[in-house]
């Protein structure tokens, strides 16, 4: 059957040259039914890598030892789920992932777009083959997951860390999240090549975009979460390199959604926009590489790989390629719109994209540092959470206070009249609401007073937005309803403004506590008093788990009895800590106790954690999506609008 | 191991049945061109592009003024030009059509 | 006016930079000889290790991943449940006296299966 799977890609990445090559040539010289032939390239490329993922995914379901990937990645008592996540737990299952989201992708946006924009999806299927074409090549010839051998008794098993229900939805998540940017890249390179200077590939790619861009924020949340629950150090973020990996292309689509409405209101940055998905583009592709080859040093990822160099030069090759199209299409692109004023929403949104760029560029600085240096000085240097949390503050807290003062700016041109009248109500409460915290000792952390005054401002913005369309409209449903782009985007504010408010809660205002307990002794923290109880020991399906029972109260109240402990995994002959959180939903806050260090005498050493505000980051999740959703709702007299528009120039 | 070489040959007869499909479907087809915009076409969307911008610049106008973004004074100082702007650009139209 | 906010954004960059140092050297044991200053430690974990980091220090030796060159390491701080011998890890600290004395609680192991999140440590 591995043969199968082989042959499978094989053709695949035939396909993939056909969709490049032979479209390029239909593309140029203008011939209906080659391009049509071309489109079906990549669709049926869907099918041969289809069978592909089918032939690995029954391996792995019948633990087939015989391939090579199935051996690496599962035991025989690996439960179902996790053998299925086995798919994307090793580097040559993901690019077969990589691979298969992508050609259904590019086969739904040909089959959507190909009647109504054919010059446009005729330059574009090239361009989304080529990228297939890398992948498929990594797969036929540099890293394949058909490789067989003779079959070993047992395979090695999931690493324990990833037996979590997180391990089948996050790395899913965040593949159709960078997969998904390849789509408005293809179009915007597309409409390059095809030399158009609308906004056709914008339209065409605006759900793509904010779908992806929505996948890989959930993805990120769910990350973080099992992060936080998982791993047992009571954090959620390190900025590890491959965490910033799916942040930077986040950040780059961030700014791109908001760019392409000026785009959209006033005809201008045309350039900025396409420079911008590149960047978006480029930066996944960095990310998938980051993730899958051992060039920084990463808690993720140290296995050196043969994959480093191409992914390397295929970025390379796509950053060059893109950037000289952008600069031959430059005079077409060009508008003589300027900015009118510098208190205007547009204005507002050019101040967010250098925000969020600027943050994005520096992350991106961070994760290279390592790898310059070391070319530069022969001496790895790596920058550490100061510099990180620096450029977040010094670029996050703006970026808080500009999602509060965009929305209540005027398109154009604001006087500064009108402006101070709409900044009273919510300037006011910022302002008591930073007095109160303030006297309540929130004065303990600046960065921290500040993010929480810029929240209550933002809130205080967006539900003015809301009452006051409210009241003008005259229905809630109606005002959302003709506006949901708008008021979807208030919604992911909101969210954002939770995140920033779990993020600052957690990190500017927790106490720690850690001591070695024996059975009934106990320790304090925050008004806490923890008490370790016994030890227990457990048999599960494949590892052994060791308990403390630790009672928690405030004052004389038992609040909640807490479990922490340690697996012990035998076919992987791995350890792993398992933290108790105890959530006190009236204060706010978690408590996180985590049974350090287990002596064979019973006696433990613990660390106690107090976070408060942290679960808002997981609520911020539910609420992202929701307003993404909204966003993202089809608008039947928009469609209309936009297909009328298009059909003047298809005439 | 033979049935994987037959499901593999499918495979590959049908990628190529899918590709030839145009080619089958049309072999003597009347217009072989591809559809695009000619430059009367380009500069038809183009106006179309601007009248829509003018059009929900207005109303946007509108909304800012009726939610109270915009004063009643800085509403009448911008409300003309808006909406000369917008029946210009729906003029820009008129002679394509 | 991107123009300027590009130069604002560089020069917030390269203050920061200047005072705040150009990173933290990731160094091997065969190359600590000479520095002086507070580095990154990476290497395999050799011998046996004595301690537990809490009540009494983590003693063990860290040698080149691929090499013999070895230091001795005295740590404080959380023990990774990964950490044995034959683990890369990676710990901060200085060389003092031919011993390197660790930074309390960073000390990480890297896991040797792709994508696991091994850290356990905090940082």
């Amino acid at each position: 059957m591995a043969d199968l799977g082989r042959a499978a890609l094989f053709v695949s990445l035939g396909l993939a040259v056909y969709a490049t090559v032979v479209g390029a040539w239909a593309a140029r010289t203008h011939k209906r039914r080659l391009s049509d032939s071309a489109g079906n390239a990549l669709l049926a490329a869907l099918g041969s890598t289809a069978v592909a993922a089918a032939v690995l995914l029954s391996a792995l379901l019948r633990h087939d030892f015989s391939f090579a990937y199935v051996a690496q990645h599962t035991s025989t008592e690996l439960p179902t789920g996790y053998s299925i996540s086995a798919f994307w737990g090793g580097q040559e299952g993901s690019l077969l992932l990589w691979l298969l989201v992508l050609t259904a992708y590019a086969s739904a946006a040909v089959l959507i777009n190909r009647r109504r924009a054919p010059d446009l999806v005729a330059w574009s299927v090239p361009v989304l083959g080529a990228v297939a074409v890398f992948f498929a090549f990594m797969l036929v010839a540099v890293s394949s997951p058909f490789e067989t051998q003779t079959a070993p008794i047992e395979g090695a098993g999931l690493n324990p860390s990833l037996q979590n229900p997180y391990m089948l939805a996050h790395p899913p998540l965040l593949y159709l999240g960078y997969v998904g940017l390849t789509v408005p890249f293809a179009f915007g390179m597309g409409a390059l090549l095809a030399g158009r200077t609308d906004e056709r590939w914008i339209v065409a790619t605006r759900r793509w975009t904010l779908v992806a861009w929505t996948a890989l924020g959930v993805g990120q949340l769910l990350g973080a979460h099992w992060a936080y629950v998982e791993v047992g150090w009571g954090g959620y973020y390190a900025w590890d390199p491959v965490e910033n990996a799916a942040l930077m292309p986040w950040l780059a689509a961030t700014a791109f959604l908001h760019s392409v409405m000026i785009q959209e209101k006033r005809g201008m940055l045309k350039v900025w926009n396409v420079l911008l998905v590149i960047l978006a583009f480029c930066l996944s592709l960095f990310g998938t590489f980051l993730t899958r080859s051992g060039v920084v040093n990463s808690i993720h990822s140290f296995t050196e790989s043969p994959l480093g160099p191409w992914f390397l030069g295929f970025i390379c090759v796509v950053t060059a390629g893109s950037l000289a199209l952008v600069f031959w299409r430059l005079p077409l692109l060009r508008t003589k719109t300027r900015l009118e004023s510098l208190v205007s929403r547009e204005a507002a949104f050019l101040y967010n994209n250098l925000l969020l760029v600027a943050l994005c560029l520096t992350i991106l600085w961070g994760v290279a540092f390592p790898m310059l240096s070391e070319l530069v000085r022969g001496e790895t240097r790596t920058v550490g959470r100061p510099y990180y949390d620096f450029f977040l503050r010094t670029f996050g807290l703006p970026l808080l206070l500009l999602m509060g003062i965009g929305p209540l700016i005027a398109w154009r041109r604001a006087s500064l009249r009108s402006l101070g009248r709409m900044f009273v109500w919510p300037a006011g409460i910022a302002v008591a609401v930073g007095v109160v915290l303030l006297a309540l000792g929130a004065g303990s952390s600046t960065p921290g007073l500040v993010a929480y005054t810029f929240s209550a401002f933002v809130l205080a913005t967006i539900v003015l937005e809301f009452v006051r369309g409210t009241r003008a409209v005259g229905s809630f449903t109606q005002l959302v309803g003709r506006n949901r782009r708008r008021y979807g985007g208030y919604i992911v504010h909101a969210s954002v403004v939770l995140l920033a408010l779990g993020v600052a809660g957690s990190g500017a205002y927790g106490s720690t506590a850690e001591r070695k307990l024996s059975p009934g002794q106990s320790l304090s923290v925050a008004g806490y008093t923890l008490t370790y109880r016994s030890l227990s020991q457990q048999r599960g399906a494949n590892h052994i788990a060791l308990r403390a029972a630790v009672d928690v109260s405030r004052g004389d109240k038992l609040v909640a009895r807490v479990q922490p402990g340690k697996n012990r995994y035998f076919a992987e002959q791995q350890v792993s800590n398992e933290m108790a959180i105890h959530t006190d939903w009236l204060r706010a806050e978690d408590v996180d106790v985590i049974a350090d260090q287990i002596n064979p005498g019973g006696a433990i050493y613990f660390k106690v954690l107090v976070k408060p505000l942290v679960n808002l980051i997981w609520v911020a999740g539910l609420v992202f999506l929701a307003g993404a959703l909204v966003a993202l709702w089809p608008d039947a007299r928009e469609q209309r609008r936009l297909a009328a528009r298009y059909a003047l120039a298809e005439a | 191991m033979t049935v994987a070489l037959v499901l593999a040959a499918l495979v590959a007869t049908a990628a190529v049945l899918l590709v030839a499909v145009p080619f089958l479907r049309e072999p003597a087809p009347n217009e072989d061109t591809l559809p695009e915009p000619k430059d009367s076409g380009k500069r038809a969307l183009a106006h179309a592009e601007e009248r829509d911008r003018a059009l929900s610049a207005l109303k946007e106008l509108e909304f800012d003024h009726r939610t109270g973004k915009l004063s009643d004074a800085d509403y009448r100082e911008l409300v003309g030009a808006y909406r000369r702007r917008a029946a210009a650009a729906l003029q820009g139209i008129e002679p394509a059509k | 006016m991107i123009a300027l906010s590009i130069a604002g954004v560089l020069a917030i960059f390269l203050l920061y930079t200047s005072i705040a140092g150009g990173g933290t050297p990731t160094l091997k044991p065969s190359q600590l000889a000479g520095h002086q200053d507070r580095v990154s430690l990476v290497g395999k974990v050799t011998g046996q290790p004595t301690g537990d980091g809490h009540d009494t220090a983590l003693r063990f030796h860290l040698r080149d991943r691929d090499g013999t060159a070895a230091v001795p390491v005295v740590y404080r701080g959380s023990v990774p449940d990964l950490f044995k011998p034959g683990r890369e890890v990676v710990v901060q600290g200085k060389l003092v006296n031919g011993m390197f004395v660790a930074a309390p609680g960073t000390l990480v192991t890297k896991c040797p299966s792709k994508y696991a999140p091994a850290k356990s440590s905090n940082t």
